[in-house]
């Protein structure tokens, strides 16, 4: 009987096969044993550009080429190494130094093991993703080196030996492996000077001192980076988390929050309906208000104070506990701001302080006799507390240290101190940051990240990244407003600008018709097309033409640039604009989607030149009804760029007969009659406050002159029905052709009670009612919100009503019944983006994907499947061009917020130099009324801004304006709040006869806007102050 | 959790156990392992080991009462038994096949039906007994492996080796590839780990000519009879997938040729 055993002696292959055992346990608590089999090889290159043997090894892929060798032959060095080194980090230096990792002054040639990766990937799949990021860009010289693989430097785990020492084994092994394989291979001639050092990171003393002995150069991450130039800035992007994990074992001070539940506790809970999940928000108006919608309660459970929301920051994903009902309450009608109620806390000595300082206290303590003294309207809602957090959201923050938190300037030298840093962001706390530079980030603009907030410490620990430049700086602010917003800004690589046409600029619409461009092209050259954008636009993309056919009816067209000619899927143009996911507007600055080159030229739709288009061309009836529609990519010849005002101009001159204005003013004419078919089919006009700034005003005038109200004419509504008109018809063909894929816009009809507030309001305020039923229903009772005094009343209501809803967003035609496609706000059952691929990405799938649904083949054959993609890959590309939509407008809105208050600024310091600063009085509205202050919205400049107790002018009262004079009146100031009628009355106390003013919800109010600095509190931050000084209407 | 192909693939043309794409695992096979039986083996595919006897050509056809299907010749009947202890997880197993064994029966039956010279044995049964004692990967294919050799000992007549093997791609093929940028590619020989997490495909060939008479003729046709794939792959990618397995299997004959030959010898 033969033994069935593997034979390994007589195969010498067999030599090479070693096996890797494991234990892991599932979620269900079950153990598994797993045996896997590991193939030793020698032809793993070492990827140094010094060596002369791995390039003769290196392996090559299926189609034969071979990965190009990443690390420099010559790697920058430090003082100790002169000859340049290559960096092994092990998975404890990545944890805390990852921000070094992506720091441009540092960190090259770095030698990632497969033994650090796979550690790192079970302790925290975010660096993980951050550090294949690394590996993947070409800049930083990142490689990814398979050790267990390679026969010289797989380790075997010893019998007794720990898995965290044998992981420590494999690295010193490999440093030792790289150090003699270069001095064997390096090119001869260039011996001993150049072969660079192999630096080991480790913050492992046990490894330190093992690395010593076996005569491996291994330096822990802060002696390392100590011996780099600009040691003190980069020693700061060391992360906290470690420290607070070292100091773990000794306890120190208090524990000032309780502890998380375990994670089976929790997910016993959550199984059992004791616990909830869900995202955690906080409120803009009060830090300490925290809420999470979860599906068991149809309000959201409300979270009060520190105690409650347990060191859980706004966007985490938090399991929560609802509290005995006796808690309840009703959410606050108090402004808090965190700044102002915990100003003179000290970074360092925290120990001794209590986790609510007795000021919180006191301010929560008020509200909660509020809620209780209330029983019919102040219902009290549920509240919750945090029993734990299953996903942090923590990103990096833009902030600036307080500087009241840093010790006197003099002493700080290059000294270790704590200082506060506050964030941008209300909604998030302030971070304990210790720094070597305090004296130098006072005034600036940094950019800080979380690391950890562990029960010991009331603020999160993070560290210092990089710093944007001075406070209050364009450059600095412009970028603060760009990472605080997640766009991205870098410019475009070179790999990027590789997919470029060759021609450049020169590029043009072949000439001859037989050109393979040319194939599946209607030519379109003849139509006499035009486009009408906004002034100074550069991005054209869509252009219309319309002319009278011989049966009476209108050919109607709309052309939109044909970005997905130039534009392959999967390149790395591509994947760059698919992150992007769309262009962001600033003032005075637009950040790309796609290069230049293309948006403003090669797909832009100039006049006068030939464009590759994509058409949607319909013959309607003269009175608008579609006959039929068609697709075609085509190539087009633009006759005119008009801008709205000059369109309008031309269309309104009667004496301009030409048969361009001619089919212009059909175009009117059909999108007048467009228009009134959407209300009636019960589209909603919303309103949001909206301001345009011209800024290339000359600078002598009133700087605020550039601010400008967006006026609309005929002629923006004339491309805007056409444009969703050319959606809509666009998503019922692709939806057609593609019932999974096809990549929709859907407005979710918002639930009913998210109007209950503002129904409630205007039916005590106004006696108005509003009918949400149905979107025809609210557009019809908006239309019945008029105040005749007051003609902006209407428009008031309509922002507020906007605030209600959901956001649109896009979907994937699989995610969602049919019934759920419908768009709310356009009242169409199927909807969209088409029309904008220069700025959006999703515009430019769906012209892959109605290029395939009408089976366009494009130059190679290809197009037809270019716009297949799984409904996975779509789902995530939704996912990320809807956060970034979001954003994208966030950013636009922050930036033109920005520019008020430099314009105010700016005319505040030229009124200074005659006098004092007045500020500018205008018009405002009250939009929400709070115990303590109200919310005021001035149309003028299209903000809202939150006042305060003493910037209420009392009758009488001195004018005075500065920011510390007011504030001294804070205190002798006393409110009357009534919640039920939404007014808030201000008095002064002792002279509350004559000194007091009441303000009501919707009421106009004269206010003075200016630009004011925070006094008394160094960091010189400014903010736009609104004062109330007089009322105006009280009509009741 | 460990790393996975479709991540750390691109960035280091590895496979998760140390394979290049093109690479097989280490293949031992014996034959003659079990006397008892008329032909008997055992092959091991890298972690998946299965054993296989054959009984027969025997007289008589199970389930054939009156004998009226005719005299078309032995009709090959296939038992596979998934081992308790196969899988990661120990399983008990009633009595009888579960799904997944009754499945690879059919299509070993199927397999095997028409490559044998059945005709030559009429009215009599080819019993064919699978054990997988260890499942990592590639199962079916090896269970093919295992039962050409094992009929190979029994003697059975057959065109040339039945050999199979598995190829998939590198990341999930189901948006149609791209010349332009192709950054998958096909693998051989899938483990476990890589069945799991990539699409795959199982493929056996055969020649002609029986071993040792195309000698002389050094192109030796082969050609596909069987072919399954439980995954979904834009039909873009099935050539490459296929030419790869056809290579693997190619390099599978030539390997189990030596076996054969080295044991005639013994």
């Amino acid at each position: 009987m033969k033994s069935l055993r593997r034979e390994f002696s007589s195969n010498p292959e067999a030599a090479n096969v070693a096996s890797k055992v494991f234990v892991r346990s599932t979620k269900s608590g079950k153990v598994q044993k797993i045996v896997r089999e590991l193939y030793l090889r020698q032809d793993i290159p070492c990827s140094s550009k010094l060596c002369s043997h791995c390039p003769s090894i290196a392996p090559a892929d299926a189609n034969g080429n071979i990965t190009p060798f990443v690390l420099s032959d010559r790697p920058a060095g430090t003082k100790a190494f002169p000859r340049g080194h290559y960096l092994v980090p092990d998975t404890n230096a990545l944890l805390n130094g990852m921000d070094l990792c992506e720091h441009t002054g540092a960190f090259y040639d770095v030698i990632i093991l497969q033994t650090v990766l796979e550690e790192l990937r079970n302790q925290s799949l975010p660096l993980y993703n951050r550090l294949i990021a690394l590996i993947k860009t070409d800049e930083k010289r990142f490689y990814l080196f398979f050790n267990e693989f390679r026969l010289e430097t797989h380790v075997r785990r010893e019998p007794d030996e720990s898995i965290n020492d044998r992981n420590d084994r494999a690295v010193r092994a490999v440093a030792k492996w790289y150090d003699e394989h270069l001095k064997a291979t390096v090119k001869k001639g260039k011996k001993e000077k150049t072969i660079p050092a192999i630096v080991v990171i480790t913050d492992d003393k046990e490894n330190l001192r093992k690395a010593k002995e076996e005569n491996v150069t291994a330096l822990s991450l802060a002696s390392y980076v100590d011996g780099l130039e600009d040691s003190a800035k980069l020693l700061d992007m060391i992360s906290e988390a470690r420290e607070a994990r070292d100091a773990k074992g000794s306890v120190r001070g208090e524990l000032f929050y309780p502890e998380y539940y375990s994670m089976s506790k929790l997910q016993t809970g959550l199984r059992a309906g004791n616990l909830h999940q869900g995202i955690f928000n906080v409120s803009p108006y009060n830090y300490q208000e925290g809420s999470v919608n979860v599906p068991a309660f149809d309000k959201s459970l409300l979270i009060l104070g520190r105690d409650n929301s347990n060191r859980a920051i706004s966007g985490d994903t938090v399991v929560v506990e609802v509290l005995p009902k006796d808690q309840w309450k009703s959410p606050s009608t108090k402004i808090m701001d965190e700044e102002a109620v915990t100003r003179n806390e000290n970074a360092d000595a925290e120990d001794t302080e209590a986790v609510v300082t007795d000021r919180e206290r006191q301010a929560l303590q008020e509200e909660v006799k509020l809620a209780h003294g209330k029983n019919s309207e102040g219902k009290p809602q549920p509240t919750a507390r945090v029993v734990g957090v299953i996903k942090r959201n923590w990103r990096q923050y833009v902030g600036h240290v307080d500087s009241t938190s840093t010790g006197s300037l003099a002493a700080s030298g290059r000294r270790l101190q704590t200082v506060f840093v506050l964030p941008m962001d209300k909604k998030v706390p302030k971070i304990r940051l210790r720094t070597r530079q305090a004296g130098d980030l006072v005034g600036e603009r940094i950019l800080v990240t979380i690391d950890a907030w562990d029960r010991d410490s009331r603020y999160p620990s993070g560290h210092f990244i990089r710093s944007l430049g001075q406070l209050e700086t364009k450059e600095a602010e412009t970028e603060a407003l760009l990472l605080e917003h997640d766009v991205q800004y870098k410019p475009f690589s070179k790999a990027i600008l590789d997919c470029l046409p060759a021609e450049g600029h020169d590029w043009k619409v072949p000439a001859s018709k037989e050109d393979k461009g040319w194939k599946g092209r209607r030519d379109l050259r003849d139509l006499l097309i035009c486009s009408i954008d906004p002034p100074g636009c550069q991005d054209i993309d869509d252009a219309l033409h319309a002319r009278p056919l011989p049966n009476g009816n209108f050919e109607v067209g709309v052309h939109i640039a044909d970005v997905s000619h130039f534009v392959k899927p999967n390149n790395p143009m591509d994947v760059e604009a698919s992150v992007r996911g769309s262009t962001v507007y600033l003032v005075d600055k637009r950040i790309d989607m796609l290069p230049h080159l293309l948006g403003t030229d090669l797909c832009s739709l100039k006049p006068y030149v030939e464009r590759y288009a994509f058409s949607v061309i319909w013959e309607v009836t003269p009175d608008a009804e579609i006959v039929s529609s068609d697709f075609t990519k085509s190539v087009i010849r633009s006759r005119e760029a008009f801008s709205y005002e000059r369109a309008q101009l031309r269309i309104d001159d009667p004496s301009q007969t030409d048969e361009l204005t001619q089919s212009m003013r059909t175009l009117l004419k059909f999108s007048k009659i467009l228009r009134q078919k959407r209300y009636d089919a019960g589209a909603l006009n919303l309103a949001s406050p909206e301001v345009r700034i011209e800024a290339d005003a000359d600078e002598v005038g009133d700087p605020l002159a550039d601010v400008k109200t967006k006026a609309m004419l005929a002629t923006n509504s004339l491309v805007e029905e056409f444009m969703l008109l050319a959606n809509i018809t666009v998503a019922s063909k692709i939806y057609e052709s593609f019932s999974q894929i096809a990549l929709l816009r859907r407005h979710a009809t918002p639930p009913p009670q998210n109007f209950e507030d503002l129904i409630n309001q205007l039916s005590k305020k106004r006696n108005m009612r509003l009918d949400v039923s149905s979107s025809g229903a609210l557009a019809n009772s908006l239309d019945q919100c008029v105040d005749p005094k007051n003609p902006f009343f209407n428009t008031l209501v309509r922002i507020l009503a906007t605030r209600c809803m959901t956001s649109a967003e896009y979907f994937c035609a699989g995610a969602h019944a049919e019934s759920e496609f419908r768009h709310y706000g356009l009242a169409s059952p199927i909807y969209t983006h088409f029309t904008s691929p220069i700025r959006r990405y999703a515009d430019l799938l769906v012209h892959r994907q109605l290029a395939s649904a009408i089976g366009y083949e494009g130059e190679d054959g290809h197009a037809k499947v270019e716009g297949i993609s799984t409904r996975s890959k779509l789902e995530d590309i939704c996912r990320n061009i809807n956060y970034r939509h979001r954003n994208a407008q966030f950013a636009g809105r922050a930036s033109i917020e920005y520019y008020v208050g430099q314009a105010l600024k700016a005319r505040g310091e030229k009124m200074a130099a005659g006098g004092a600063d007045q500020g500018v009085n205008e018009e405002g509205y009250v939009m929400r009324v709070f115990e303590n202050g109200v919310v005021v919205f001035v149309p003028r400049f299209g903000i809202e801004g939150v006042v305060r107790l003493e910037d209420f002018m009392l009758p009488g009262e001195s004018s005075s304006w500065s920011v510390t004079e007011r504030r001294e009146l804070a205190a002798h100031r006393s409110t009357e709040f009534d919640p039920e009628e939404y007014t808030l009355r201000v008095e002064e106390k002792g002279h509350e006869a004559e000194r007091n003013v009441v303000v009501e919800l919707f009421q106009r109010v004269q206010v003075n806007v200016s630009s004011v600095k925070e006094e008394g509190r160094g960091a010189g931050k400014r903010r736009v102050r609104i004062l109330i000084t007089g009322t105006t209407d009280n009509t009741k | 959790m460990p790393l996975d192909t479709s991540t750390t693939y691109p960035l280091t043309k590895l496979r998760l156990d140390g394979r290049r794409w093109n690479e097989l695992r280490l293949i031992q096979a014996q034959i003659s392992t079990n006397a008892a039986s008329s032909g008997s083996s055992y092959l091991t595919m890298g972690n998946t080991s299965v054993m296989c006897s054959v009984h027969g050509p025997a007289a008589g056809r199970r389930g054939e009462a009156t004998g009226s299907a005719g005299s078309a010749g032995a009709i090959v009947d296939v038992d596979v038994n998934l081992a308790g202890f196969a899988a990661v997880d120990r399983r008990r197993r009633g009595g009888g096949s579960d799904k997944k064994s009754s499945r690879m029966e059919v299509l070993l039956r199927s397999a095997f039906q028409s490559h044998l010279y059945t005709h030559l044995y009429p009215h009599s049964t080819i019993s064919i007994h699978v054990s997988i004692l260890s499942a990592d990967g590639s199962v079916l294919a090896a269970a093919i492996n295992a039962c050409t050799l094992a009929l190979v000992d029994a003697g059975i007549p057959m065109p040339g080796l039945l050999t199979a093997c598995t190829s998939g791609m590198s990341g999930s093929a189901l948006t149609p590839k791209d010349p332009r940028s192709d950054e998958l590619d096909p693998l051989l020989d899938m483990a476990l780990p890589e069945e799991q997490e990539l699409p795959f495909m199982t493929i056996a060939t055969t020649t002609k000519l029986p071993v040792g008479e195309d000698q002389m003729d050094e192109e030796q046709e082969t050609g596909i009879s069987f072919m399954s794939m439980d995954a979904k792959v834009h039909s873009t990618y099935l050539e490459t997938m296929m030419a790869v397995g056809i290579d693997g299997c190619g390099q599978i004959r030539e390997l189990f040729e030596g076996v054969i030959k080295s044991s005639s010898r013994a």
